[in-house]
């Protein structure tokens, strides 16, 4: 008789989290359902102590400060947790070097996934084309990222809406209709 | 904030058998590599029980990505039933629970070895390959800080000039496995040692493909819908193994990648590689009502 090992709560819950994330990644564009609302999920799946984060909600931060992460400065974090984004942020958020894009910062932010301005996104994981709504966001905010960006320099934005999830990877061209 | 809030509950052991730390690390990385198809990125590849070099790497990425209702499936050359992928199949099941598979179309996770499986995957699949040799520029630059540099300046002049210099000498690209191929147009990466046969059904696939090589800590991604193109000469065409002709002496399959087995007298007889496409292609012929998936290659060629 063989006996396994059960996931505790706090497995299974960061296990479907990261599913969720890594498959918004993978199809930029297909909104992936988180298994609850709210950013403190991410914050266990993917903080502990070798993280350097920005957050901009006090509560959040104490989430991510007990799973140990060094609380810094916008333009020295890795993981960077905001609700809105002002558009000046993009330009500070750490872009990786060519030697290492993997440097670059992941933005965790919320926006309106159901309504809002037309995109159209194309790149690795979009089988041709797509088109959605994104809402929430600065205008400007697509063109302010291309610019800030220069791949494979860059970043990944992860937006949050209640519990549901759409990954912007560096990779993916954003054209607002 | 108390002691207690710092600690977690006991357990007998982590799930997975990896440790939350190892996994959020891979998270982390896994995230980084999808984002930037084909860039090796460096990872710290933690201990498990099974020496580097036998699919560590593969290993740790399939136990960051499993849970209980997971069904896994793992390939060595192929085989679903030789040692290496018998253990880590065995390995996974027991410090994970989940259930296990021999048949491509069951599976949710694929581990595989230097093979990838005859049946269309699927978008919800992911494809998690062991690496030994990350690194495609190390025939022409073993120096790894050098070859970063290059993979930075996408300078892959060096991969040409070594192909050019196959043709010369022998008539054709001599490179066998691992064909080095350029993904999303910018960086090179080695398809881990598949065959030529194997490297076309990664462009433009549906599912998702990890690469982890676990004794040289870099992990990599070929998202779904990403190009992936084999290096070639605008007038030397890509050429997979004659392996369409062939047929299987077991399961009389044919037009799919084959092993080939020496006889006594000095001829060859020809085994379906992928060994559970054998198996339910027997299984078919023996009048049993198998479902056999839609396949990369038909009447042995690649059909895009």
């Amino acid at each position: 008789m063989s006996v396994f090992p059960v996931p505790s709560a706090f497995e299974t819950r960061s296990n479907a989290t990261f599913d969720a994330i890594m498959w918004a990644l993978a199809r930029p564009g297909m909104t992936r359902d988180l298994p609850e609302e709210g950013m403190a999920q991410i914050v266990e799946a993917l903080i502990d102590r070798e993280c350097a984060v920005h957050c901009a909600n006090p509560e959040l931060a104490n989430v991510a400060r007990a799973a140990g992460a060094l609380m810094v400065a916008l333009d020295a974090a890795d993981h960077v947790f905001v609700e809105d984004v002002p558009l000046a942020l993009l330009d500070q958020l750490r872009c990786g070097s060519d030697l290492h894009p993997d440097d670059g910062a992941t933005l965790i932010a919320c926006a309106d996934l159901s309504g809002g301005s037309r995109v159209r996104m194309t790149g690795p994981g979009v089988d041709g084309r797509v088109e959605l709504l994104i809402g929430g966001l600065p205008a400007d905010f697509w063109h302010r990222r291309a610019r800030a960006m220069r791949y494979p320099m860059g970043f990944e934005i992860l937006l949050v809406d209640g519990a549901r999830i759409l990954g912007v990877p560096r990779s993916t061209v954003v054209e607002v209709l | 904030m108390t002691l207690k809030t710092l600690t977690k509950p006991w357990e007998p052991m982590s799930y997975g058998f990896l440790d939350g730390s190892a996994k959020r690390e891979i998270r982390r990385k896994m995230i980084k590599a999808i984002a930037v198809p084909g860039c090796q990125m460096p990872y710290a590849s933690r201990e498990v029980p099974m020496a580097r070099g036998w699919g560590t790497g593969g290993l740790q990425v399939s136990l960051t990505l499993v849970n209980p209702s997971m069904r896994v499936k793992v390939i060595d050359q192929g085989a679903d039933d030789s040692v290496n992928a018998a253990s880590i199949r065995r390995f996974i099941a027991r410090v994970a629970g989940t259930p296990t598979t021999m048949d491509t179309l069951d599976a949710d996770l694929i581990q595989s070895r230097h093979r990838i499986p005859e049946e269309v995957l699927r978008e919800d699949q992911v494809l998690v390959l062991q690496v030994p040799n990350p690194e495609p520029l190390r025939p022409v630059q073993p120096n790894m800080s050098i070859a970063r540099q290059m993979h930075a300046d996408a300078d892959y002049g060096r991969m040409w000039l070594q192909l050019y210099e196959q043709i010369v000498r022998s008539g054709r690209v001599m490179q066998g496995a691992s064909y080095p191929s350029l993904v999303h147009g910018r960086h090179v990466m080695t398809p881990s040692p598949i065959p030529r046969w194997d490297v076309p059904k990664l462009h433009m696939a549906k599912h998702l493909t990890i690469l982890s090589a676990g004794r040289e800590k870099r992990i990599f991604a070929v998202p779904p819908f990403t190009r992936v193109e084999p290096l070639v000469f605008s007038d030397v065409p890509y050429r997979v193994e004659e392996h369409a002709e062939l047929t299987c002496h077991r399961s009389g399959t044919r037009g799919f990648f084959m092993n080939e087995i020496p006889q006594d007298n000095g001829t060859s007889t020809f085994e379906v590689s992928d060994s559970e496409w054998g198996v339910k292609s027997i299984r078919r012929r023996d009048g049993e009502d198998v479902a056999l998936g839609e396949t990369w290659y038909k009447n042995g060629k690649m059909s895009s």
